[in-house]
């Protein structure tokens, strides 16, 4: 009787151990492979970056990015080099074409990932880098192409990074850090760097987002005052350096400062719709198309709620209420109180 | 906007690639995304062929009329005073209109129907147990979630579809939405809720209005906190009876009205606090797209509407609740006829169940009601009086063990519960229970098919259970030891 028990216990405990594809060993070396593979794609992802921006990647960089002791990185780059992904030739870390193509895959995926969360899903803001950066690893190249047909083939994610086509190389940010910019000068915001999540956050909260028209105020060594978005901003350098900017030589800094958005209208006034800001995107920009937020429409506001938000206000002939986060999307002119 | 690019000349590839080039590059240096600029400019091409072609009679583009009740009811002042004074006046409406019609319903399906199938399975040779279960149960059960749920719902809905006809509901969505935005939800909850006074079930399936998932989900879950018109009379019952005795007789129903308005006041604060905790925990998120039209305001249909609500609303949740009561008759009259040892099985229950509510300030006999009234929460206090007199051995009340009754004097209730050993804690007790237990069945199921999930679902029906276990366990320890 104990024989049996023993023989069905060591059955038992060697199923659990060993069964193919649900037993323990086959899922931890399952969860091996995938850590080894997300190690290698992301120290790709970073060379190719460094690459694209014309800078030297370097082992400490990675071991940085990866949190990995330097003989580890040694280790993992040796791997790469056998997989025919990267060459160390002339003590120089370089992208094989094989290497190349993996990595702009995961660059391709990881933006996509971000267009579809912001575009299509409720996902705060804050998480879509984190989701976007599981998912980049687990999408197959058919399935990042579908994507892409299914986002209707965008050009530039919600960070405002471009997103790179399948054959193309990775292009150099074209902007520089808005703790370069020179006061005075109108600017547009290219890109908001998403890691450290804790900066990012901060920036999001402030309605920062790539796309905006910014003129710099004045800056010192603590802080930098700019103007965007019909407010003024004031950001340490150190948050500021995350965002970057290009100059806009066609636009005037006073064509930014008289930037105005729907939630600054007083009951009473009267304004048209001038367009929607970048901020506004997907689900949300489509329902106020929808309900006729589109350029040229006249709006007034017809109402407050007791709380003081959200206001309603007249559009085309239907009162639409609004809270002010949204109004404040919504770029208007101000007409005369007339007729 | 799907942008297939037929190669019209294959013979010329090398055109074809440097034209796809091109046309990459040229969509790289957009600032936006192309399709949003092609939408907008359709929107704008629409608005300049309409505005064109689309003469309008000159008139001023929105009626005075709108614009003065709307200054009214969205008034700092009087937004809030004129929104409760409407809801309390349907709420009135419906409990006081509905008395005559549920005792006439109870006097025919209860009082003639009853005895008349009683003697005719009777005269048809029927066993006693066969027509225990049928007549006594099944058939009982189902008259009193009749007549005691049809009249109010049939008051209810109607009234609430002509304020929904008349426009008067976006309005109040408008007001509340400051609050519901501060716990983390959507504006449009607010209708929801008011839709949960009348019948929680309808409430769930009201959140249909709210696009986004999340804060649906959330409108779902906390639509339990809305009191449904089967808990109603249970708050006005216990209240007179243990409330309104404390205080002089003159002030016995002002107090009495208090404390049944500050348990759904209660209710009210409890779904703004669970929607702030979940946003923060496991709904975690912002609204993601608010935008609310405020409709004109239009002359109700009357027959229409009474016509829709009726069918929609009334006849689809009494059918849902017939359709449980039809089980749990049975099961009750089960419970008190099968005799486990000396004692039947709903005694074994109550006494099993009676330490649990003793630590919870009610007693054995609520909880076993609770458990069996799952199908509908109608039939709690006549289960409750039915138990009691069980229980209690009382006689000359009642028709015989597992038949549901009621009596009709509020004075001899109350002897009998204080019989079965109800103390003021046990009304205060059994009114925060009524507001914080699991939804019933009907409900649950609504729940279940709109969110096709059996996590979600258990989650709705164990949360305010939860709550409901925790706030009456603090009361009764509280006010046990200020004793």
């Amino acid at each position: 009787m104990d024989l049996w028990l023993t023989i069905v216990l060591v059955l038992l405990t060697g199923g659990l151990i060993f069964w193919p594809r649900h037993g323990v060993l086959p899922r931890w070396r399952e969860a091996r492979r995938l850590a080894d593979r997300v190690r290698r794609e992301d120290a790709l992802k970073h060379i190719l970056k460094r690459e694209a921006n014309g800078q030297a990647p370097s082992v400490e960089g990675i071991a940085g990015l990866l949190q990995l002791k330097p003989n580890a990185v040694a280790a993992l780059i040796a791997q790469m080099e056998r997989g025919g992904l990267v060459t160390y030739l002339g003590g120089h870390l370089r992208l094989t074409p094989t290497g190349r193509e993996l990595a702009l895959h995961i660059v391709r995926t990881h933006r996509l990932w971000e267009s579809y969360l912001a575009d299509q899903t409720g996902i705060a803001e804050v998480d879509w880098h984190r989701e976007a950066d599981r998912q980049e690893h687990l999408l197959t190249t058919q399935e990042t192409e579908a994507l892409a047909a299914r986002l209707g083939h965008p050009t530039r994610d919600p960070h405002g990074d471009e997103i790179p086509t399948r054959t193309e190389d990775l292009r150099a940010s074209s902007g520089s850090s808005l703790n370069a910019a020179t006061p005075g000068e109108a600017m547009r915001i290219e890109h908001i760097e998403d890691e450290p999540s804790t900066v990012y956050s901060q920036l999001v909260a402030a309605g920062l987002r790539a796309g905006m028209k910014l003129v710099v105020i004045e800056k010192d060594a603590q802080r930098i005052r700019f103007w965007a978005d019909g407010n003024a901003h004031v950001l340490a350098p150190s948050l500021a350096h995350n965002i970057e900017v290009v100059p806009q030589p066609d636009l005037k800094a006073d064509e930014v400062y008289a930037e105005r958005f729907l939630s600054q209208l007083k009951p009473g006034e009267r304004a048209r719709v001038l367009g929607l800001s970048p901020a506004c995107r997907g689900a949300e920009r489509r329902r106020l198309l929808d309900l006729g937020f589109v350029p040229g429409s006249e709006l007034e506001v017809e109402m407050v709620s007791p709380g003081g938000d959200p206001t309603a206000y007249r559009v085309r002939g239907s009162v639409i209420a609004l809270r002010r986060d949204q109004a404040n999307l919504i770029r208007i002119a101000p007409e005369e109180a007339a007729a | 906007m799907a942008m297939s690019l037929n190669p019209a000349s294959p013979r010329e590839p090398a055109q074809i690639e440097s034209l796809m080039r091109t046309a990459q590059r040229l969509r790289q240096q957009l600032d936006v995304d192309v399709h949003e600029l092609a939408v907008e400019a359709i929107y704008a091409e629409a608005a300049r062929i309409a505005g064109r072609s689309v003469s309008r009679p000159d008139r001023a583009a929105r009626p005075t009329f709108d614009r003065t009740v709307d200054r009214l009811v969205t008034s700092r002042l009087w937004g809030f005073p004129l929104m409760i004074a409407l809801f309390a006046v349907m709420l009135w409406l419906t409990i006081s209109g509905s008395n005559l019609p549920s005792s006439l319903l109870s006097a025919l399906l209860v009082e003639q129907l009853h005895p008349w199938l009683r003697d005719g399975a009777t005269a048809l040779g029927f066993p006693w147990w066969l027509r225990g279960v049928l007549v006594d149960g099944m058939y009982l059960a189902t008259a009193w979630v009749v007549s005691v749920m049809l009249p109010p719902m049939a008051i209810f809905f109607p009234l609430f579809t002509l304020l929904e006809d008349f426009g008067y509901l976006p309005r109040v969505a408008f007001n509340l939405d400051n609050l519901f935005r501060r716990a983390g939800a959507h504006g449009k909850q607010a209708m929801s809720m008011m839709m949960g006074f009348g019948c929680n079930a309808a409430g769930v399936v009201a959140t249909r209005i709210i696009d986004s998932p999340r804060e649906r989900l959330l409108a779902i879950l906390t639509n339990n906190f809305a009191l449904c018109n089967g808990r109603w009379p249970t708050q006005f019952l216990i209240a007179t009876l243990f409330v309104g005795s404390l205080v002089p007789a003159h002030l016995a129903g002002l107090i009495s009205a208090a404390a049944v308005t500050g348990v759904a006041l209660l209710g009210v604060l409890l779904t703004f606090a669970v929607s702030w905790v979940l946003t923060r925990t496991a709904l975690q998120g912002e609204v993601s797209t608010f935008s609310l039209e405020l409709p004109p305001y239009r002359p109700p249909r009357f027959w229409q509407t009474l016509y829709t609500s009726l069918i929609d609303r009334t006849l689809f949740v009494l059918w849902r609740a017939v359709v449980f009561a039809l089980p749990a008759g049975a099961v009750i009259w089960l419970l008190a006829n099968i005799p486990v040892g000396s004692l039947s099985l709903a005694e074994q229950a109550v006494q099993w169940l009676n330490p649990v509510g003793f630590l919870l300030g009610l007693n054995g006999v609520i909880l076993l009601a609770y458990i069996i009234a799952i199908p509908a929460n109608e039939i709690v206090i006549p289960t409750v009086l039915m138990l009691t007199v069980l229980v209690t051995g009382s006689t000359g009340m009642g028709q015989g063990a597992g038949v549901m009754f009621e009596l009709e004097n509020p004075g001899e209730v109350k002897s009998l519960l204080a019989a079965g050993g109800w103390t003021t804690l046990t009304g205060i007790n059994l009114m925060l229970f009524s507001l914080l237990h699991n939804p019933c069945s009907t409900t649950i199921y609504t729940i279940y098919k709109e969110t096709s999930s059996a996590r979600w679902t258990a989650v709705a029906a164990l949360l305010p259970l939860a709550l409901g276990v925790a706030v009456t366990f603090s009361v009764a320890t509280i006010w046990r030891w200020w004793d």
